[in-house]
Order: structure tokens, then C-alpha cells, then sequence
């Protein structure tokens, strides 16, 4: 067991390590260095800048400094938000990204979950058919559009909900949604089909054979099972949207690092762009490195360290 | 001896939203308390849901359209879902086909067996352990003490059978079902759990209906049998002129067709022609008679009555009748029964 | 089996039947291919027919649309911006109507709703919020007080011609000119949208092609070869499947750096394929242990020919189903890239641009932004339901009955 935790630990390291070589080698793979302007800078200019940022080593020196700067937590300066290095942006995005976030997680689980199985409990009734509806519409329906319709139908019309930034709790219904509608139509599809295969499984009938309650039945026997491929899908999602999403926090002028690598994506600031990409998958990787641990103690298979399917 | 159950015209319908499949057909039998009946037949034939149909099991879109179930006087039919729970698992148990799925992969098979114990007992937790160490020890399964712990696919397939017959006879049932409980195991282990049934039936005490495909598994325990096809009865006798004598073509053919020889004499294989009726579109005659060597006209427009052979043997075939061909083996019965 | 006939008065009832007779009586289950079974399910399928009708139609709406549209998506007329799909008119003359943009354009309309001309703007009395326009040498006196105050008791703006003062607006009208209005730049929202729907169907078709290509050779090849081949090519899907790829296909966006149609082609198309290289392979483990293929491997069939003939065409129906799930996809993240700046640059524009364009409006032109978002829920809509419906008609499980 603790042989298949240091396993997926070394694996995630591992799988860092190449996202931060590739990001590194991708982006000095870019014509021109990150000083290029539409109106040149003189040349000597340039050399001073590239001195200073140490741009004027060999590339595999400015790797390995690099390496050693992520080993270390460092992820190196803004080259566009002089004196602000990427540390510094993470810090003041990462809180409010994380509020949004956990908001819009337990939006998932606290409705996504139930709807999903009531939803399979009574299928083809009306309640069936209304969650699938709102759940397919959910899964079609873009953040973004999410996000403006809820601005210009709720709250540019009821002035107690703020309409932007995160001043008060009421603030958050927005952002929540625009981030959960998709991932919570999406878990309540998913969790209403896990419990109807798994409902329709043999031991389920065995358990009714065997004369259980019907409240044991789906409760116990059913609920555990179809959770296994909810929960799969729940622990990568948890990571993605507890990192922010770009386009949610630009729409609800959210300070987090969602919106701050958009910017930088928008103003070609490379360095806060590999910065946050390394951050964001190392988070990412974490998350679902979490997930899965946690997993394996629910699933009893997987701890003879081997996944059951894919 | 009295009767532990008695079914009466039953007739259970999938209403599917390709048309309605009628898998049992006005069906009528009866189990002697004490007795092991076989049910036999092809895939499609209607033996499964009878079984379910006795537990009250039949899943949506299946009804029990028509017909009675009496359980020593109880209409089962008659039950609601709550009633019927306090049979199932409890006075009547059902042993499933496939040992690999019809298990909780998710719950230790001691929680499971607890489980059932304390569903239909006052024992508290402790109680329910020991009880469930009992049962695995009566079923055959070594070192219960830490195989309770295990979850299921820490067992092998027979070992999982047994642990779900433990399950099944865990509050001693008055009548067991057994679903092709042997299919899906390995032969040397069918065998054994055949014998390990006969031998728990005998200590606590129970009636049996073994539902399988495989005659040969019916004369190892069977003293009844009911041969079914068509989601209608052929033939019912017990098992001595069953196989001695089979009165109807459709189990002529069943022995024919079987690879082991139970009636002793070395014989070529004869597989019957053709295949089991739609049963969204069955026949209306005979369900076997566009298959049968020996159909006549009548057989394509009307089911035969069950005609009385003698006192343990009855077949559903107009060849019985006074008016058909002789065909060698048949016996001519006076009159029409039942 | 030997049989004795008995001399007696035979009962028609119990002669003997003829084989080909009673065979007519076996039920004969008609046997379908596997197309026309799966075609025969999503024909009965209603929700997966809406879906393919939907799709048809947007595909068409896409490729013919354009033709029959008087503009071109680049077409500006300066005189009509923001103008939306249907407003309200005030009657100046017998035939003259007028309507009050939202930027304070008074724009020329007749009875029908087609747009005639802008008027143009005399005096501007932002104190009093009267402003005045030149209509044939006329002035028209537009007092627009009542429409900043909370209770105008119905009454919008005030417009007078010639002394004669209308305090309600005649009639609302759809835009004749252009059904869907017109964006910041007058150009004809319908237009845009139809080109959009070829820019955005265009990325999600041919990047799923790409996705398909290389996902299914991958697939195959990994599934096929085994051993260790298939060790190193699944450990590769593994690490680049716990890579966030949101934030490759933007890297890839920058590094490439030229908005253009190719760039989010090649960008897509390159990073989305893990999925469908899994499913294939998955696929191939089960189909390569069949008895054909073992014949054909065993005969000296070569490896891409067993592929390429074998499994892939028996492959055939989950890969449909995962494509029809692709296609949305590739939609909704051209639509999320336009949205955050990296989509096609101008003037093309994609839904996702068009909407990402609409985003500083959408309080005073919101029809700006519904118009591409509607566009882009149903086309996932449509693809949603036809590729649900697929997947059950192709599932080998749900086959029977």
C-alpha cells in the first residue's frame, strides 16, 4: 500500500518535471526575446535587461537556474509588472480564486450529487425529466454565457447582489455558478447513469433477495458503488476549478490567478505565463495525486495497487 | 405431505417499448414440502422469471399480469413491498447465477452477512458476527475467523457462491431458489456445491426449486422436474419417468441433445432444430411446435392441456391425444386433463 | 424416429404438418447489420433525431447561409451601429418613421422596419436632454427626459416634427434591414454569425479529424504491438493526461502566435487526441484476440493492413460516438479561447469571438451577445443529443430488443 502511494508520488514529481522542461524549452522556442516591442528598444538596453534577468546565459544554464528556482518555490519576476515577481501575483490570486472555487465545488457536490440520484430513482418521471433538461442544457451552455446572462438578468437588476468583485457573501452566487454549471450538470448526468448501471447489477438484486429495506438497498449498496466513477471524475474537477477559471474570474472582475494569467497571456508576459502554467499543474497534479489516495481507501481494489479499469 | 407452494396460472409480461414480451405463460405448478423441484429449459424459456416472480423480483417493465403464489397460504401476489420483504431473505432465499456479480464488490462479505442476519433478527452486531462465522464455517469456507474480512474479490469464484449461500440460508428459509447456481463455476466445483445444497437443505430443513439448463444437474439432486420452453410448461414428472420415459418431444430432444449420457445407452449428439420462439410474438399454438419432428395441425392453433400420464408424470402435447399419430413411446391418453 | 401410421378416421386436426410450413410459423428474427440495427435505434430515438436535425441545419446554416446574405461579414455601415433586432418607431410623417438608438442615433425607418438613413444631428442639449435632428430641412426634437426618470408613467421619449408631438412610439418593429441587428461596427449580426458558424465549425471538424487521425493510429499501434511498445506509449498518455491541457492549448496559442484559423486548428487537434487514443486501444486489446484477427495474422497480413482492415472498422462505433462528443467540445474551447483573446483575429470572428466583442455591450446591446450564445448551446445541444443517441444505438450492450 505504501508502495503504491510512492509510486503515484514519484509519478507526479516526474510528470512535473516534464511539464516544467517543456513549458521552459516551449517558450524560449518564441521568435524574438520577451523585450521585442513593436518599437524596438535600443540594443544595449536590451543587453542590460537581458543581463539582469540572466537572459545572456546559455539557455541550459538559464534551465537549470530555472529548475532550481521551481525547486525552491520561486517562479522568477514579471518581466511586464515591473518589480512584481510571479510569487507575488500567485499570492494575491490564489485566495480569491480558492473562495470562488470551493464555493462552486460544494455547489457541486451539494446539489449535482442528489439531483443526479433522484434523478435516476425515478427515471422517465417528471423530476427525471426536468433535472436531465436544466442538466443538458448545463452541460451545453459556455461559463461565459453563464456568467453575462446571470449579470444582465440578476444582478444589474437587483441592486443588493453585487455585480462584480467578491465584497460580500452574496457576491459569490455568480461566480459559483458560471464555474459549477458545467461540472454540476455534467456530475448529476454522470452520477444519474453510475446508478442506474449500477442499479441494474446483480447485486443489487441480491440484496433485495435477501430481503433488505429499499433505504438499505440504494443507500448502502447502491450509493457506494456508483459513487466510484463520480468520485473519479469529482478529483480532477475539484483541481480545475479550485485553480479559477480564466474566464469567470475576467467576467466578475475577480482578482485571482485565472484572471492574472489571461492578462499576462494577453500582454505575452512569458515568464508569469510558464510561472502560473508550472503552478497550475503542479496544483492540478496535486489535487488529483489527493484524489486518488483518498480513492483507493474507498474503493477497496485499488489498494492492491492496481486501478480497477480505466 | 402438504405443499410449501403453490403457483396457479401465473403469467408474467415485460412491457417493453418495443411491444410486450410474455416470458411466462399461465404457468401452474406445486412444490411438497421437504421436496427438490428442477426447473428446466433453454435461455428465453421463462424458468428465471418464474423464480423472480416468486420473490416478487421482476423489475420494471415486468408485471405479474395474471395468477396466484401461494407460500403456505400466503398469496405472494397479494403482498405489498413491505410484506414481501419480510419474506425474502427470510423464509424464502434465492441463490443467483453468476457468483462474480451477484456479490457487493464494495462491502466485506461480513458486512454483507451481517447484514442479512440483522435484517430479519433481534441479534445485535456481536451476535450477527458469530452467527455469520457459523454460517461460513457451514458452507465449507476455511478460516472464516479472517475470511469475514475479506472483501469479495479476495475470493474465487466458488468461494463467493458459497459465501452467497451463506447469505441465502442465513435465516434458515423454508424455501430456497437456486438460479443455475452451478452454472457459472468450473465442473469440479459444481459438484461440490450441489452436494454442499442437498446437505444444507437437509439441516435446516427446506424445500428446493433448482433452476437450470443442465439435465444432468437435475437427476444429481432433483425428485421433481418441470420442463419449460416457451415461457409455457411441457412437462412435469418426476425424475425417474422423466428419463426413463419422456412423454414430450421437446424433452425427447433435451436428452437427445445432452453430451453426458444419463440414460446409459452411447448415442450420437442430436441437436434440435431451429431456435426458441420470439417471445414478443409467440406462437400461437404450441411454443415448440415449429421446432417439433411430430407438429400436426392442431399444434400450430392451440396449446395442448396438460394430458395425465400417470399419477407423477403429465405432458402438454397433442401426440397424447386420441386422434394423433401413434408415434413410438408415446402413451395415448383417454380423455383431456387439467 | 421411426412412426406408425394408425388406419382410423383421421382427424384433419392432427395430421402431420409439413417442415416448410411450420418453419413459416418459426419466428423469423430479421437480421440486421449492425448499421442498420444502430440506424433503426436512433431513427426511434427522438431526442438523437432532434439533434441530427439540428445539426444538419447548422451545418447548412453555416455553408449556404452566407450566400443568400446580402453582406459580407467585413461590411460596415457606419450609419447603422448597435442597432438591434427589433425597436420601437415614431411616426414623423405619413410615411416617415424614425427610432431612437441606444447611442442617441436617430435612425430613418419606414412602416415595414427597413432601415432608411441617419439623420443627422443638429444641437445637442444635454442639459434639457433634447437633442435635434435634420429631416428634409426640418428639425425633429427628441426629449428624452422621461427615459432617465423612474416613473415615466409609460411615456419613453418625446418626439416632435412640424409641432406635431408623439409621446408614444407607434408600433415596435423587427429590423427588416438586418433581422439580427447590427454590431459597434454596423456590420450585419446574421452574416457574422453564419461566417462564425464556418469559422467555428470549421476548427471543430477539422480538429477532431486531426484529434481522430492521430488518437486512432496511436491507439491502434499501442493496443496492436503490446509488451513494451504499449508500456511506453500508455506511460506518455498518462503523464500528458494529468497535464492540465487548457493551459497547453493557450501556450501553444502564444508560442505560435498568429491568430489565425490554422493556428487553433493545429493547436486542438494536437493536444485532444489521449482520449480517443485510449478508447482505441482499449478497443484493439479486446478485438485482436478474435479469431479473424489471429487468421489474418497468422496468413502474413501486415500489421497496418490487420489495422486498417480489422480493427478499425470494428472499432468503428465507439469512435463515432467519442467523435460526435468531440465536436462540442472543439466548439466550446474555440469559443473559450476567442473569449479570453486568443481566437481568430478581425475581422473573422468566431462565436466565441463575436460573443467575447459583445462582452463591454452587453448591458445596452445585449442581443449582441445572445445572438452567438444561442448559436453555440445548440450546436452543443445538437451534438449532445445525437451523440447520446449514438451511444446507445452503437452500445453492444443495450442491443437487445
Amino acid at each position: 500500500m505504501i508502495g503504491y502511494y510512492l509510486k503515484r508520488i514519484v509519478s507526479a514529481l516526474f510528470t512535473l518535471f516534464i511539464i516544467a522542461t517543456l513549458t521552459f524549452f516551449m517558450m524560449r522556442a518564441i521568435p524574438g526575446g520577451p523585450f521585442t516591442r513593436e518599437k524596438p528598444l535600443p540594443p544595449q538596453i536590451i543587453a542590460q535587461l537581458n543581463a539582469k534577468y540572466n537572459l545572456d546565459d546559455p539557455v541550459i544554464v538559464q534551465y537549470f537556474n530555472y529548475m532550481k528556482g521551481i525547486a525552491t518555490f520561486d517562479l522568477g519576476p514579471s518581466f511586464k509588472e515591473l518589480g512584481l515577481t510571479v510569487n507575488d501575483l500567485i499570492r494575491q490570486g490564489f485566495p480569491g480564486s480558492m473562495k470562488v472555487g470551493f464555493v462552486a465545488v460544494m455547489f457541486i457536490i451539494l446539489f449535482g450529487i442528489p439531483l443526479g440520484i433522484i434523478s435516476a430513482l425515478k427515471q422517465n418521471k417528471a423530476i427525471d425529466h426536468v433535472v436531465m433538461v436544466m442538466a443538458t442544457i448545463g452541460v451545453t451552455v459556455p461559463s461565459f454565457v453563464v456568467a453575462t446572462l446571470y449579470i444582465y438578468f440578476i444582478s444589474s437588476r437587483i441592486s443588493w447582489i453585487p455585480i462584480t468583485g467578491l465584497s460580500n457573501p452574496l457576491a459569490y452566487i455568480g461566480p459559483a455558478i458560471a464555474l459549477s454549471g458545467y461540472s454540476l450538470s455534467y456530475v448529476a448526468r454522470l452520477t444519474r447513469s453510475s446508478m442506474l448501471e449500477v442499479l441494474r447489477q446483480d447485486y443489487i438484486r441480491t440484496a433485495r433477495a435477501n430481503g433488505l429495506s429499499e433505504f438499505r438497498v440504494i443507500g448502502k449498496h447502491a450509493l457506494k458503488n456508483a459513487m466510484i466513477p463520480v468520485i473519479t471524475y469529482v478529483g480532477p474537477m475539484i483541481a480545475a476549478i479550485l485553480t479559477g477559471s480564466f474566464v469567470v474570474e475576467r467576467i466578475f472582475s475577480i482578482n485571482g490567478i485565472g484572471r492574472y494569467f489571461v492578462e499576462s497571456v494577453n500582454n505575452r508576459d512569458y515568464t508569469v505565463i510558464i510561472g502560473m502554467t508550472v503552478f497550475y499543474s503542479a496544483l492540478y497534479i496535486v489535487m488529483v495525486l489527493l484524489v486518488d489516495i483518498g480513492y483507493s481507501l474507498i474503493d477497496p481494489r485499488i489498494k492492491l495497487g492496481r486501478k480497477s479499469g480505466d | 405431505m402438504s405443499k410449501i407452494l403453490e403457483v396457479k396460472n401465473l403469467r408474467t409480461t415485460f412491457f417493453t417499448h418495443l411491444g410486450e414480451v410474455q416470458a411466462v405463460r399461465g404457468i401452474s405448478f406445486d412444490l411438497d414440502e421437504g421436496g427438490i423441484l428442477g426447473i428446466v429449459g433453454e435461455s428465453g424459456s421463462g424458468k428465471s422469471v418464474t423464480s423472480l416472480s416468486i420473490m416478487g423480483l421482476v423489475d420494471e417493465p415486468g408485471k405479474i399480469v395474471e395468477g396466484e403464489i401461494f407460500f403456505q397460504g400466503t398469496d405472494l401476489t397479494k403482498l405489498d413491498h413491505k410484506d414481501m420483504m419480510q419474506f425474502r431473505g427470510n423464509e424464502i432465499s434465492m441463490i443467483f447465477q453468476d457468483p462474480m456479480t451477484s456479490i457487493n464488490p464494495a462491502f466485506t462479505i461480513g458486512n454483507q452477512l451481517r447484514e442479512v442476519i440483522m435484517a430479519h433478527s433481534d441479534l445485535n452486531k456481536d451476535q450477527a458476527h458469530e452467527r455469520a462465522l457459523e454460517l461460513l464455517k457451514m458452507v465449507g469456507i476455511p478460516d472464516p475467523e479472517s475470511r469475514i474480512k475479506n472483501f469479495p474479490y479476495q475470493f474465487s469464484g466458488g468461494m463467493r457462491q458459497r459465501a452467497l449461500i451463506a447469505m441465502a440460508i442465513a435465516n434458515n428459509p423454508k424455501l430456497l431458489i437456486a438460479d443455475e447456481p452451478t452454472t457459472a463455476l468450473d465442473v469440479t466445483i459444481q459438484a461440490q456445491i450441489l452436494e454442499l445444497m442437498r446437505d444444507l437443505k437437509d439441516k435446516i430443513n427446506s424445500s428446493v426449486i433448482l433452476i437450470t439448463h443442465d439435465l444432468g444437474v437435475i437427476s444429481e439432486i432433483c425428485d421433481k422436474v418441470i420442463v419449460m420452453y416457451g415461457g409455457m410448461i411441457m412437462e412435469k414428472a418426476d425424475i425417474k419417468n422423466l428419463f426413463a420415459h419422456p412423454q414430450h418431444p421437446y424433452t425427447r430432444g433435451l436428452l437427445l441433445s445432452i453430451p453426458t449420457n444419463v440414460t446409459g445407452k452411447k448415442k450420437r449428439l442430436i441437436p434440435i432444430e431451429g431456435s426458441p420462439p420470439d417471445l414478443m410474438d409467440p406462437p400461437s399454438g404450441c411454443p415448440f411446435s415449429p421446432r417439433c419432428p411430430h407438429a400436426m395441425e392442431i399444434c400450430l392453433k392451440k396449446a395442448a392441456p396438460l394430458f395425465k400420464i400417470s399419477e407423477t408424470q403429465e405432458a402438454s402435447c397433442w401426440l397424447h391425444h386420441q386422434d394423433a399419430p401413434e408415434v413410438s413411446g408415446m402413451v395415448k391418453v383417454e380423455g383431456e386433463q387439467s | 424416429m421411426a412412426e406408425r401410421v394408425v388406419t382410423r378416421m383421421r382427424n384433419p386436426d392432427f395430421e402431420l404438418v409439413e417442415s416448410s410450413k411450420k418453419m413459416n410459423k418459426e419466428q423469423t428474427r430479421r437480421s440486421l447489420t449492425y448499421w442498420k440495427d444502430a440506424w433503426r435505434r436512433l431513427k426511434n430515438n427522438r431526442l438523437a433525431m432532434v439533434g441530427l436535425a439540428g445539426v444538419i441545419l447548422i451545418i447548412l446554416f453555416g455553408v449556404i447561409g452566407p450566400w443568400f446574405s446580402p453582406y459580407s461579414y467585413s461590411d460596415q455601415d457606419n450609419r447603422f451601429t448597435n442597432i438591434p433586432p427589433r425597436f420601437e418607431i415614431y411616426a414623423i410623417a405619413d410615411d416617415g418613421y424614425v427610432f431612437l438608438s441606444s447611442q442617441y442615433n436617430l435612425i430613418l425607418v419606414n412602416e415595414k422596419g427597413e432601415l432608411l438613413d441617419k439623420l443627422v444631428r443638429t444641437n445637442m442639449d444635454a442639459i434639457n436632454k433634447i437633442y435635434t435632428y435634420d429631416y428634409e430641412g426640418e428639425e425633429i426634437e427628441v426629449d428624452f427626459k422621461n427615459r432617465l426618470l423612474e416613473d415615466d408613467g409609460g411615456v419613453d421619449i418625446k418626439v416632435t416634427y412640424k409641432n406635431v408631438t408623439s409621446i408614444y412610439p407607434t408600433k415596435t418593429v423587427s429590423n427588416k434591414t438586418f433581422p439580427w441587428g447590427t454590431d459597434n461596427l454596423g456590420r450585419d449580426m446574421l452574416t457574422r454569425i453564419m461566417f462564425g458558424a464556418r469559422i467555428s465549425l470549421t476548427v471543430a471538424f477539422v480538429a477532431t479529424l486531426v484529434n481522430l487521425i492521430i488518437g486512432v493510429t496511436y491507439g491502434a499501434i499501442s493496443g496492436l504491438e503490446g509488451g513494451t511498445a504499449d508500456d511506453i506509449m500508455m506511460r506518455s498518455v498518462d503523464v500528458i493526461n494529468s497535464i492540465p491541457l487548457v493551459l497547453y492549448v493557450i501556450l501553444l496559442m502564444v508560442i505560435i502566435d498568429d491568430q489565425g484559423l490554422w493556428t487553433i486548428i493545429i493547436t486542438l487537434g494536437s493536444v485532444y487526441w489521449v482520449g480517443m487514443a485510449r478508447l482505441v486501444r482499449g478497443q484493439v486489446l479486446g478485438l485482436k484476440e478474435q479469431e479473424y484477427v489471429l487468421a489474418a495474422r497468422t496468413i502474413g497480413v501486415s500489421k497496418a493492413k490487420i489495422i486498417s482492415k480489422h480493427l478499425i472498422p470494428n472499432a468503428m462505433g465507439p469512435i463515432i460516438v467519442s467523435m460526435t462528443m468531440m465536436i462540442p467540445s472543439a466548439v466550446f474551447t474555440e469559443a473559450f479561447l476567442s473569449f479570453i483573446g486568443l481566437g481568430v483575429s478581425a475581422p473573422m470572428a468566431s462565436w466565441g469571438t463575436l460573443a467575447n466583442d459583445a462582452l463591454a455591450g452587453l448591458s445596452t446591446y445585449p442581443y449582441q451577445l445572445f445572438a452567438p450564445s444561442i448559436a453555440i448551446a445548440l450546436t452543443m445541444l445538437s451534438f449532445n443529443f445525437l451523440g447520446d443517441g449514438l451511444r446507445s444505438a452503437l452500445d453492444p450492450r443495450l442491443r437487445k430488443g
